[in-house]
């Protein structure tokens, strides 16, 4: 389905020493990737050598009236366009930019600049967002770093770095959090930086995993386990009728107008009697453009959509969208919830 | 940019996004799907009526390009798209705008007998 002649970008975030870095200087060696445009977002030392490696300081500009996620990267944006403009003098080749972020850095205002620029929308679109996760101290991140919880419920896909370093308890029991945390997210290892690159970036991240796939996980570890300390809730809801995906907008925006903010991120598919589904992906106040794919794939014709907020109780959310059924042809079942998914 | 009155549109609400975009064309003739685009227009302000009427607002499609949001006493202001529907209807209203509310909510599904 690739309509569009614009450039991927992906987005590389982790928390401070997660492994960044090294992931990404081991999957850049690979031929495949050799196209591959990297701006860092900070000092960094790794030999990402013979590639074109952009280095930049953190400028934030804060728009009028806009909340904290709605800060435009203007240092980001002027990289980018230099990257265009050097691309459009065919000095260099380009098939993906790979931004690695700082470790504390938020990505919704990244997201946010690419999409809302009027020149970058139309040349590059984010296909998604990669958080590394620290084997060896990803709980502590987790449960002592509100950044770290922040990268991993907006990014797509999971890397646990360092598994050479630890044992497959400790794995699974990450893999668990994870899962608890951001439903909606493919997780991978790589030992000692180590992972295929295809599978890293060609692969198509949009399924979400079933409350069966979580069982398996939750099979894997010993219960009573997971600690609570925060007020960050993930739910998964499931309508089993197709959804009026003008009636839909218009809750979603406004949910997303009053509460952008909370509503840390939305990703789902949602059936809306077509042909194919509809993939909405969102991070806060930003949603990127929905995508609507051309078939099923032999999967059953459902809508599920997973919400991670803080500070909103699940049951409001089910509440307003069992009151707004009627307009949206559908009724909301629960498919999940996990109150303080992680500790 | 609106060749008509030079307004410049920097992004498109992602409720605007084209429906279709999966079967991609090279071309466009113009005026093609105004038909279908019209029709989701006028559902969307049917159905922002029926929410907005509980703040005391009412709003009408204004010449297939803006929506004109007013209130019962004559005010009125135009509105590009969602993400700025629900921002002048707060102003207008002078009210909190939110889905959440259980006051919203339960006058909501009385009204749409619910």
């Amino acid at each position: 389905m690739q309509a569009d002649n614009r450039c991927p970008i992906t987005v590389v975030t982790g928390f401070l020493g997660s492994g960044k870095t090294t992931v990404l200087s081991n999957v850049l060696k690979h031929d495949k990737l050799k196209n591959t445009a990297v701006i860092i977002n900070e000092y960094g030392q790794a030999g990402l050598d013979h590639r074109l490696i952009r280095r930049i300081e953190e400028r934030t500009r804060l728009l009028s009236g806009g909340c904290i996620c709605c800060n435009m990267r203007d240092d980001l944006i002027n990289e980018l366009k230099d990257l265009l403009d050097a691309y459009e003098r065919q000095e260099v080749k380009i098939d993906r930019v790979v931004i690695e972020t700082t470790g504390l850095a938020d990505p919704a205002p990244i997201l946010f600049s690419i999409l809302m620029d009027p020149v970058l929308v139309h040349h590059y679109y984010v296909d998604f967002v990669v958080c590394c996760l620290d084997g060896a101290n990803g709980e502590l991140h987790l449960r002592e770093n509100a950044e770290s919880v922040k990268q991993i419920v907006t990014a797509d896909k999971v890397i646990i770095t360092k598994t050479d370093l630890v044992d497959t308890e400790t794995i699974h029991m990450l893999r668990h959090r994870l899962q608890h945390l951001n439903p909606a997210a493919d997780v991978m290892q790589a030992a000692n930086g180590v992972i295929d690159p295809d599978m890293l970036f060609m692969s198509k991240g949009t399924h979400i995993h079933t409350a069966e796939k979580l069982k398996e996980a939750e099979a894997c570890v010993a219960p009573g386990a997971i600690k609570h300390n925060e007020t960050v809730h993930s739910m998964s809801i499931k309508f089993y009728e197709p959804l009026d995906w003008t009636a839909f907008g218009l809750w979603m925006s406004m949910l997303l107008y009053s509460h952008g903010e909370k509503m840390l991120r939305i990703k789902g598919i949602v059936d809306v009697g077509e042909k194919g589904p509809i993939v909405i992906n969102g991070v806060q106040h930003i949603i990127h453009p929905p995508q609507h794919l051309a078939d099923w794939n032999g999967e059953e014709k459902n809508s599920q959509i997973v919400f991670i907020m803080k500070e909103i109780e699940p049951q409001q959310i089910l509440r307003s969208l069992e009151t707004f059924q009627h307009i949206l042809g559908a009724y909301p079942k629960i498919e999940e919830i996990n109150l303080n998914p992680f500790g | 940019m609106c060749v008509l009155c030079g307004e410049l549109i920097m992004h498109v609400h992602w409720t605007d996004q084209p429906a279709h975009d999966v079967e991609f064309k090279s071309t466009v003739t113009a005026g093609e799907g105004q038909r279908d685009r019209m029709r989701l227009r006028l559902k969307r302000v049917r159905l922002s009526d029926k929410i907005l009427g509980y703040y005391g607002l009412s709003i009408r499609d204004w010449c297939g390009s803006r929506y004109m949001l007013a209130d019962k006493k004559g005010n009125s202001k135009i509105v590009y798209d969602l993400g700025d529907m629900w921002k002048q209807a707060e102003e207008l209203a002078h009210k909190k705008i939110d889905p959440l509310d259980e006051e919203f909510l339960n006058s909501f599904a009385q009204y749409s007998g619910a």
